[in-house]
């Protein structure tokens, strides 16, 4: 049994080391994003409650973004809504590997299921089998890969929460006429870049944005989502006119 | 926005993102995800990005304003070039925030 106790130990404690570097490219952004709350005129406990319910970096600068723009709540919350969309993609993968356990380990697994966690924990998955976990030799020994994945959520849940109170500390001593709030869609163009590798994201970005000009007069930013959801059909039928039309 | 529907959006918004990452794990047994949803999902975020960034740049109150004599798209072509070259997302950030801040100052 306690055989068993410290592979879980060893296993949590392996999953917050392989997580660890990716903490590099998530502070940056939790900082960003406290920054840009307060800017965007939320209150500081609520910018820090957000960073616990929503707990999705991309999704949280968008709505801060449309806070800045005075969106309407029915917008803000369609675009992030649908940019979380993705996670159902994660959660289809991990699956078979958690489909045993409790169901307050799934709970507790889905909430920590992020872009980071999920990147580092599907790789232990995948290039490992149940009983070679990274101590347990003992053939016969139960699945406790779970714990690795516990320790890549918990790591990453951590860096967030503390770099959303250090943007926020910050933030509060940045005069509003540094327009500290530019660096919001500085970040997006930097993501952008690194998205726009193939023609039909190229499609979708530019009749995106052609969009948001287009409908920018419709009412509450609801322009925005016609923008992004007319930006996803050109992704889709450029991409299929790539396959289809050589 | 009040802070009682903001408090309302970031509930809804965290309880959606929960279900999400929840359904295939807890809620659905199939994890056979159609292919539609997986094109779809590689092109919300270039999407949604370029949207919020076009509408940050040219859209002032409910109107398109493209003003080429202020120094945002500016700082935003400088930090595009950045970003395509360094692939850097901090470099893209530093350097969009120092463009402004010239240009700011020479304009």
């Amino acid at each position: 049994m306690s055989a068993t106790r410290s592979t879980r130990r060893a296993e949590f404690l392996a999953g917050c080391r392989d997580e660890a570097p990716l903490q590099l490219g998530v502070v940056p952004f939790g900082m960003l994003y406290g920054i840009g709350a307060l800017a965007a005129g939320m209150p500081a406990w609520l910018a820090q409650l957000a960073s616990a319910l929503v707990f999705a970096g991309a999704a949280q600068l968008v709505i801060v973004q449309m806070l800045t723009a005075a969106a309407g709540v029915l917008p803000i919350g369609l675009t992030a809504s649908l940019l979380n969309l993705r996670h159902v993609l994660y959660s289809a993968s991990v699956a078979d590997h958690v489909r045993h356990l409790p169901r307050r380990w799934r709970l507790l697994l889905a909430y920590l299921l992020t872009d980071e966690a999920y990147a580092v924990a599907i790789l232990r998955y995948q290039t490992s089998t149940a009983d070679d976990g990274a101590t347990a030799t003992t053939a016969g020994m139960p699945d406790l890969r779970h714990w690795y994945f516990l320790g890549c959520g918990f790591t990453l849940w951590a860096t967030w929460q503390l770099s959303t109170a250090a943007g926020l500390l910050f933030g509060a001593t940045i005069p509003a006429e540094w327009d500290i709030d530019f660096a919001v869609p500085l970040t997006f163009i930097a993501l952008l870049t690194l998205l726009l590798r193939e023609r039909a994201g190229q499609a979708a970005a530019l009749v995106a944005a052609l969009g948001a000009l287009a409908f920018a007069t419709l009412p509450y930013k609801l322009g925005l989502v016609a923008a992004i959801l007319l930006g996803l059909l050109a992704g889709v039928w450029a991409a299929r006119f790539a396959r289809d039309g050589k | 926005m009040s802070t009682a529907a903001l408090i309302g959006l970031l509930v809804a918004v965290g309880l959606v993102t929960f279900l999400y990452r929840y359904a295939m794990i807890g809620l659905f047994a199939s994890r056979n995800l159609p292919g539609w949803l997986h094109a779809l999902c590689r092109h919300i975020a270039p999407a949604s990005f370029a949207a919020l960034t076009a509408s940050a740049l040219f859209v002032h109150g409910g109107e398109v304003a493209i003003d080429l004599a202020t120094p945002k798209p500016w700082a935003a072509l400088v930090a595009a070039l950045v970003a395509w070259r360094t692939r850097s997302v901090l470099a893209t950030i530093g350097t969009g925030m120092a463009a402004l801040y010239l240009l700011k100052f020479l304009l």
